[in-house]
């Protein structure tokens, strides 16, 4: 082969070679440094670093490094018109030529020293100076021909692309990383407003602090039970947490009276269904689905709840989640006219009630959730925070069975 | 990081090293980090011999310059040998034939830092 035809085999591929390293998924560094060395096996040249150019502060860095005591991070002082004349520069430029950078050669010359750098070639992109590649002489001394020259400018533009998009995708990333930070802090602005709705409503009762709270957490914990995910347990989640938002409005001696209440009290009392949906619907979508599960909290699947009377699926199933988490907070609290259930009784509760207060769905997915975990089969405890160790673990495992079997059954005979 | 062993053998106090049938980055850095060892260790002369090397890119060019040079600085002597006739265009494209000696065989190097060994000896 003839010793042209060689040299340009080489030097494209070498080109071929740079092309596939920058298009690769290494590191940015990686990436510089096999650049680098590209650019100096093509040549024939035994030392040469890549520098990063700043504006502000303008300076140049060195990225990568090949040669002795040449190190990554070394800072190159360059002058702002130096900057603006690399920047115009299409070739690489001798440093020992009277041109734009004499300057730059003395003031740096302990550094051009160590790289025995002879020419400098920058490394534009869009118009735009984003670093330099400063290259000692050839191996074998001899002066660079007009076809190193070309080749050096060459891979010089590739070394420059490749440091526009590294650019690009730092400050894309640092953008993407500022949006999620913002919106972490809204979503945590917007939970903890939510939570201080809450702990309000509680404030009125005097009797069921934090039950809001927990009732949102039961809620949830069902839920997810049922294999509802995303928005919609999100919702029925809030729906936990501000169920109880109407009672705001309700005179404060009614909520906290220990006696049974009188007809009119309880009148309006019950009021507090309509007004929280009237609070909460007023604030538009998506929380008129939270409004409404809200309203339907005190729904019967019998059809003998309020306000609507609805029966079975025409109440939204969010609802029927926190009605179940709403009762079951409330027997395993202290009330003004009664001390807490045991667990046992509180389940028999919602035994007795399965299709009447209560949707068999609903309380299905509740007793697979507690059932697991009593076993401790899943390590969280949500409805059994309350709880404690103290109850009577065998008959509550059983009792939990036969309410799951007496479900499956019930299933099947549905689906005959 | 993928690591790299490259084949290497000590005789007679010269160091024999074979970079394999691609020197490429990984290999090529293989290398230099063997050289390296090997020069801490007081081993002066070397042997790179490229007899199952087809090929050489232009990130081997670059490592193998560096290596000459650290084998120059610590006064050591390497020769290569057993280089195809391509690869010998492609040294002497490069300009590297006047910066470091080619010998045919493995067993004409060593003779030949024998020989040397033999000289200072006198
Ligand atoms: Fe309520």
């Amino acid at each position: 082969m003839e010793p042209a035809t060689r040299k340009l085999l080489h030097s494209l591929t070498a080109l071929a070679d740079l092309g596939a390293e920058i298009s690769s998924t290494h590191e940015f560094d990686e990436v510089m440094s096999a650049s680098l060395h590209t650019m100096l096996g093509t040549l024939a040249m035994s030392r040469g670093a890549i520098a990063r150019f700043s504006s502000r502060p303008l300076q140049l860095k060195v990225i990568a490094a090949k040669g002795n005591r040449i190190l990554k991070g070394e800072k190159i002082v360059l002058g702002r018109e130096e900057a603006e004349y690399l920047a115009s520069c299409s070739r690489p430029v001798g440093l020992a030529e009277g041109n734009g950078l004499a300057g730059f050669t003395s003031r740096n010359g302990d550094l051009m020293k160590r790289l025995r750098a002879g020419s400098l070639a920058p490394a534009v992109a869009r118009g735009e100076l984003m670093g330099v590649i400063l290259l000692s002489e050839k191996f074998n001394r001899e002066s660079l021909t007009e076809q190193d020259l070309a080749i050096i400018a060459a891979i010089a533009r590739h070394i420059g692309i490749a440091m526009y998009n590294h650019r690009l995708m730092v400050s894309l990333k640092r953008k993407a990383e500022e949006n999620r930070r913002l919106y972490r802090g809204m979503r945590q602005m917007y939970q903890d407003t939510i939570r201080a709705f809450a702990a309000a409503i509680d404030l009125k009762d005097a009797y069921t602090s934090g039950h809001s709270d927990r009732v949102s957490r039961y809620s949830e914990a069902i839920a997810k039970e049922m294999g509802l995910t995303g928005t919609e347990l999100e919702y029925i989640a809030v729906a936990g947490h501000l169920h109880d938002i109407g009672k705001i409005v309700v005179d404060r001696t009614i909520i906290n009276n220990p006696r049974p209440l009188t007809e009119p009290e309880f009148l309006e009392l019950n009021k507090h269904v309509t007004t929280g949906y009237e609070i909460l619907s007023s604030i538009g979508h998506p929380w008129n689905e939270i409004a409404y599960m809200t309203k339907c909290h005190h729904e019967r699947v019998d059809g003998r709840g309020y306000p609507q009377g609805l029966v079975g699926d025409q109440i939204p199933l969010g609802a029927k989640i926190v009605t179940l988490a709403d009762s079951f907070d409330a027997m395993m609290t202290d009330r003004p006219y009664r001390s807490r259930l045991p667990l046992q009784q509180a389940l028999g509760e919602l035994q007795r009630n399965t299709g009447k207060q209560f949707a068999r769905e609903v309380v299905l997915a509740f007793c697979r959730l507690l059932k697991k975990e009593i076993s401790g089969e899943i390590r969280s405890r949500v409805l059994t925070m309350t709880v404690g160790r103290k109850f009577e673990r065998e008959a509550v495992d059983s009792m939990l069975t036969s309410m799951l079997a007496a479900g499956d059954a019930g299933n099947q005979a549905m689906s005959c | 990081m993928r690591r790299i062993e490259i084949r290497s053998k000590l005789v007679e106090n010269t160091a024999i090293l074979y970079p394999g049938p691609y020197l490429n980055q990984l290999r090529g850095e293989a290398i230099e980090n063997r050289c390296l060892e090997l020069l801490s260790e007081g081993v002066r002369s070397v042997v790179i011999n490229f007899e199952d090397t087809e090929l050489i890119n232009s990130i081997g060019v670059s490592i193998l310059i560096g290596v000459i040079e650290s084998i120059h600085e610590s006064s050591g002597k390497l020769l290569l040998t057993n280089l195809s006739e391509s690869n010998r265009e492609l040294f002497d494209v490069l300009g590297l034939l006047s910066q470091v000696e080619i010998i045919e065989s493995e067993e004409q190097a060593l003779a030949s830092f024998r020989g040397l060994t033999g000289a200072a000896l006198c």
